[in-house]
């Protein structure tokens, strides 16, 4: 679906295509995640990576796309490398690189130590938030510093935001959003995780416990929820209106 | 070969085939052989394996060993007794452990004592040595399990459990190369359920390690069909049972029993007088004896008649006590020491006190409300009797009418030895999965030879090597790539060689901390939200839950929603009644063969209500002083008492006159009605047939007439059939159920279960006993314990994951066999639906204005509880007034 002239949500998938930057938008990938519960004893199949791969491979599809913006959280395991993370680390640089595609990653608050591979695999990396043409991308942990004035956008990740609804035989329903609204004058659209196994955090309910300062203040009540799921997304309206749905 | 004993041998000859010694003993300690002893002794001397089921203190366990010790006596008058094993018993429950190890002690020092005397100075000469015993369990300290190792005991008395965990302990089990006999106590707790599923697989392994079956000898109450237990315990070579006799004995003891209404008039009796009048007959019964033993069918109905039976006849605590698993392990202890003592007056249980241990002398059973199946029915009443040569004596107090039919036909068919029969699960994946970990731990296997021996177990003797296969890859880790399979793979697998073996070094720790079978559990906290506690459910009863559910819980009514971990989140209820009972995941349900027995009788005694209606129209059917003739000559041929008879035909009179039909094993009656009070429309399926059916088939009907009629429909399940419930009104006909017949064929019944169980507790639950039984989930894993809500959790995200990388996913496939056919018995429901399909099972649709008789108890199903039933009562007495005037109008 379009969102504004220059940014598309690719159906059905977490994923933002922007033209004028010819890339695909991302966040909260978590790689390494199943590695970290099979250590706990835990023995959850490996999904997520391929999941993220089609999801990617799903976007390419009769779009220009010269690179992949990651905001933030490719990584699960907040304090170290582990093999099973570099493991799909590798993996994903691989996919991109076999198809000639630049990776930027935003550094969120579980990716310590990524810095390492930013030599060998010739990553850009940016610690905090990167301005790209009018587009200000930033993890989302921390209050963002943008003071450019043609900066128009920003777009962040970290809140796996997720809209609840009830159907008619009473069973709820979670869906994965993107949220789009204002932030101090400029739009902001939040991205939804594209990590398989998150849940998402619940929005549209009375006090939803936003994570990151940018949401200080009820503000997400103004947003849009622009929810996916069964091969599609749909702008599901204001999420104030959603409430106890 | 399975073949039933012919005769017994003569007591001379059984005791000449025991070592004369251990035969002086007995002769010495008792006058006679019981009816089991008069078989088995003979038997196990020839080594046969046997099967011997046998009431309570007929001296079963005795007919079981005493053959053994003499054989070790013999060796040891030889001086050729090792300090190895050659007997093993395993019983499921471990105070049985220490009492059979006790009850052993005894003779073993009796029977020394005897040769002391006559050989003196011999028995260090010839070196014959005391025949020793060892109890090894969960609680066995280290220090004796060391004792064990340097001197094994030559019976070894332990658990399913620690079965398994002897099988890897390599030191321990060459102890056990020479291996004679092996006792299984308590067949019946184990041959229906995964717990004896682990137990059947641990002994094909053990016999293939051994190299030869030892005698093989299982001790069991009563239970149908004897032939299969038999297969369960001696298992198969080359996909036929191994040879075993059955000893049945089980028919040893008289019955004298009968069901008994307190009231004539179930319906329009006070509530106050039901009760007076039930513990009347309670306190008549208690008095007539010197120990009466009561059974409820739930732990809440307990604790509330022993506070009654205190209250209205000044019995204090040493008089009556309350035995149920609610209970701590000291009380019980306590209560059941009591009783062999024979302090007691009378003991109330639910179903605690149904087998197992010693009780002592019981003089009457009273069981309040239906034990739902005939073999129960016989197991609890043949707790009394003081022994073998006793009769047993039971009675049934029933408050309401479908318990007294069922009761009554029960009891009838008790008399008859109908008994109703059980299922040893077959081929379940996740003990599978465990026991190939077990056995990748002790050497390298060929995939062939591992698969021929976990064959040999009955309950995987029609394994399919496809399904064998899967979980083999499972357990290799072909579900992730090469490079994480050092993480995930539980066993080391060479596809090329087809070889399997031990992966990693903490394999072994993994294993013996992880086996089992019985999942972890704990109570749900019940929530409003945002996080507000109102109090706790089982975990069973949340597995019953269906969302929109209304239930009680502190006298409130509330709906429940949504759960997360052990957390249950619910809204309170507008609505006025309950949907389902809270005792519901407690109560067993009611078994197929009985449900058919009651069909038959209905079918049968409505014909000759027919015929008596006919000849004596215009008069109140239920109102009659006296009976008619041919009415009370039926029914005098069933045990039960002059109120019931009046009862039942009062009942059947009333359907028959109000609805034209009584439904029953040959028609389904399906009734369209409704409540203009609730405001509730209704479809009520007459089919009587057990829970376990009625599960499949209303949800298969639920979803199938919800899509036809395009309305939002309810269900509620009991024995005798199902309601489906909606607001709107609902209009079928005949033509209805045959398409929806034919859709639910079309798009199969096992499909539309599948997707309709895939996103409930029910199935999240399973998932995770499952997922920990196949080691997906370590509960125990270097040093941490996952608590109950991480596994819940985690479990949830492990099913996400596995369906999406095959639906067909060895864990998930075994979590929908165990729900599908052990939970549910989807494959009778699919019988069904083939004999509605091809006629060989009429239905008949009907339409009535107010619920008919016969749907009381389904409607008012939700409401309150067996005994203390005020509300359910009051709705009851509402439905029939309305039903009465409706017939009056009519005449």
């Amino acid at each position: 679906m379009e969102l504004t002239d220059d940014i598309e949500l690719v159906d059905g998938v977490p994923i933002a295509y922007i033209r004028s930057l010819a890339a695909l938008v991302f966040s909260d990938l978590h790689l390494g995640y199943e590695g970290k519960m099979a250590k706990k004893g835990v023995f959850v199949p490996k999904v997520n990576l391929k999941h993220i791969n089609d999801a990617i491979a799903h976007s390419l599809k009769g779009r220009d796309v010269k690179q992949l913006i990651i905001v933030g959280d490719i990584k699960n395991d907040f304090s170290t490398v582990d093999t099973e993370e570099f493991n799909e680390l590798y993996e994903l640089i691989s996919f991109a690189k076999e198809r000639s595609l630049s990776l930027v990653l935003i550094k969120g608050n579980h990716d310590n130590f990524v810095d390492r591979y930013k030599e060998p695999f010739n990553l850009e990396i940016h610690s905090q938030s990167a301005r790209m043409g009018n587009y200000f991308f930033f993890h989302g942990e921390e209050m963002p510093n943008v003071g450019d004035n043609e900066v128009s956008t920003l777009i962040m990740g970290h809140e796996h935001p997720a809209i609840v609804i009830t159907n008619a035989a009473g069973r709820r329903e979670k869906l994965r959003c993107f949220l789009y609204g204002k932030y101090k004058k400029r739009n902001l659209l939040v991205l939804p995780a594209t990590n398989f196994f998150s849940t998402g955090n619940e929005v549209n309910v009375h006090s939803p416990s936003m994570l990151s300062p940018v949401f200080h203040g009820a503000k997400v009540k103004g947003m849009s929820a622009i929810a996916l799921g069964y091969g599609s997304t749909e702008d599901f309206g204001k999420v104030s209106d959603l409430i106890g749905m | 070969m399975i073949q039933l004993a012919g005769k017994p041998f003569d007591d001379e000859e059984s005791l000449s085939a025991l070592n004369p010694y251990v035969s002086k003993w007995f002769t010495g300690n008792f006058t006679e052989l019981t009816p089991p002893q008069k078989y088995a002794f003979k038997l196990i001397c020839d080594r046969k394996n046997v099967l011997i089921t046998a009431p309570t203190g007929s001296g079963k366990t005795m007919s079981g060993f005493l053959s053994i010790i003499g054989k070790l006596f013999d060796y040891s008058l030889a001086g050729t007794l090792e300090d190895r094993v050659y007997c093993i018993y395993v019983s499921p429950l471990r105070a049985l452990n220490n009492d059979i190890f006790r009850n052993l002690t005894k003779p073993l020092n009796e029977v020394y004592e005897i040769i002391k005397k006559e050989k003196g100075l011999d028995i260090i000469k010839s070196n014959i040595k005391q025949v020793t015993i060892g109890v090894r369990t969960g609680d066995t300290t280290q220090k004796e399990r060391r004792g064990q190792l340097t001197r094994p005991p030559n019976i070894l008395v332990t658990t399913p459990e620690s079965l398994a965990i002897i099988l890897n302990s390599e030191k321990f089990i060459e102890s056990f190369k020479g291996l004679e006999f092996i006792i299984i106590d308590e067949v019946h707790e184990l041959a229906n359920n995964k717990r004896g599923v682990h137990l059947a697989l641990s002994l094909a392994r053990l016999k293939n390690l051994l190299g030869k079956a030892p005698a093989t000898i299982g001790l069991s109450a009563t239970l149908h069909p004897l032939e299969e237990a038999a297969k369960y315990l001696v298992g198969v070579t080359g996909g036929k049972p191994n040879d075993c006799i059955i000893v049945d004995a089980s028919w040893s003891k008289k019955l004298e029993v009968k069901a008994i209404s307190p009231v004539q008039d179930m319906i329009y009796s006070k509530e106050e007088d039901v009760e007076k009048l039930t513990y009347a007959e309670m306190d008549r019964i208690i008095k007539g004896g010197k120990t009466t033993l009561i059974f409820t069918n739930t732990r809440s109905g307990t604790e509330r008649v022993v506070f009654n039976l205190k209250k209205r006849f000044g019995y204090s605590d040493a008089d009556v006590a309350a035995h149920h698993s609610s209970l701590s392990r000291e009380s019980r202890l306590d209560v059941e020491e009591q009783l062999k003592k024979g302090s007691l007056r009378a003991v109330v249980s639910s179903t605690s006190l149904e087998l197992g241990v010693d009780i002592g002398n019981i003089d009457d059973v009273i069981q309040l409300g239906s034990p739902k199946s005939v073999t129960r029915a016989i197991q609890r009443i043949g707790r009394s009797g003081h022994s073998y040569k006793a009769t047993a004596r039971g009675e049934m107090l029933v408050l309401n009418r479908d318990d007294l039919v069922e009761c009554s036909v029960m009891l009838d068919a008790a008399l008859k030895r109908h008994l109703d029969s059980f299922k040893v699960p077959q081929n379940a994946l996740d003990v599978l999965a465990q026991h190939i970990i077990g056995m990748s731990i002790s050497k390298i296997w060929d995939i062939d030879e591992a698969f021929d021996v976990i064959r040999t177990a009955y309950p995987y003797s029609s394994l399919d090597r496809e399904d064998y296969m899967s979980v083999v890859n499972y357990l290799a880790g072909s579900y992730v790539g090469l490079e994480s399979r050092k993480v995930y793979g539980k066993i080391w697998y060479d596809e090329k060689e087809r070889r399997f073996g031990k992966r990693g070094k903490l394999a072994k720790v993994i294993y013996m901390l992880n086996l089992g079978t019985i999942p972890d559990e704990v109570a749900i906290g019940v929530y409003t939200k945002p996080n507000k506690l109102i109090g706790n459910i089982e975990e069973e009863f949340l597995t019953k839950l269906k969302q929109g559910d209304i239930f009680t819980l502190g006298g409130k009514l509330y709906q429940f929603e949504s759960t997360k971990g052990m957390k249950c989140y619910v809204v309170e209820a507008k609505a006025t009644a309950p949907t389902i009972p809270p005792w519901f995941s407690e109560q067993l349900p009611l078994s197929y063969e009985l449900a058919n027995e009651i069909g038959q009788f209905r079918n049968d005694f409505s014909a000759v209500v027919r015929d008596s209606l006919k000849r004596i129209k215009g008069k109140n059917a239920a109102k009659m002083e006296t009976l008619p003739k041919e009415v009370d000559d039926y029914l005098s041929k069933l045990p039960v008492d002059q109120n019931s008879r009046h009862a039942i035909f009062g009942y059947f009179a009333e359907q028959l006159l109000f609805a034209g039909e009584v439904p029953s094993n040959e028609l389904m009656l399906i009734e369209c009605t409704s409540d203009p009070d609730e405001g509730k429309n209704y479809i009520v399926f007459h089919s009587l047939y057990g829970r376990r059916i009625n599960d499949a088939l209303s949800r298969a009907f639920g979803i199938e007439l919800s899509e036809m009629l395009d309305t939002d429909i309810g269900t509620m399940v009991n024995d005798n059939g199902f309601v489906l419930s909606s607001e709107e009104s609902i209009g079928i006909n005949e033509k209805t159920i045959k398409k929806a017949i034919e859709d639910i064929r079309n798009v199969g019944l096992e499909k539309m279960l599948k997707a309709n169980i895939r996103r409930t507790e029910l199935l999240r639950r399973k998932f995770r006993h499952v997922a920990a039984r196949s080691f997906m989930i370590l509960r125990n894993y270097k040093g941490w314990k996952i608590t109950v809500n991480k596994q819940q959790i985690n479990s949830q995200m492990i099913f996400k994951a596995a369906e999406e990388i095959d639906p067909n996913f060895p864990i998930i496939k075994e979590t929908y066999r165990e729900i599908l056919n052990d939970l549910m018995d989807m494959p009778r429901a699919q019988m069904l639906l083939d004999n509605m399909k091809s006629g060989k099972l009429k239905y008949k649709v009907i339409e009535t204005d107010v619920p008919s008789p016969f749907s009381h108890s389904m409607i008012t199903f939700g409401h309150a509880d067996v005994i203390l039933m005020k509300e359910r009562h009051k709705y009851l007495e509402q439905l029939h007034k309305l039903v009465i005037k409706r017939i009056n109008e009519n005449k």
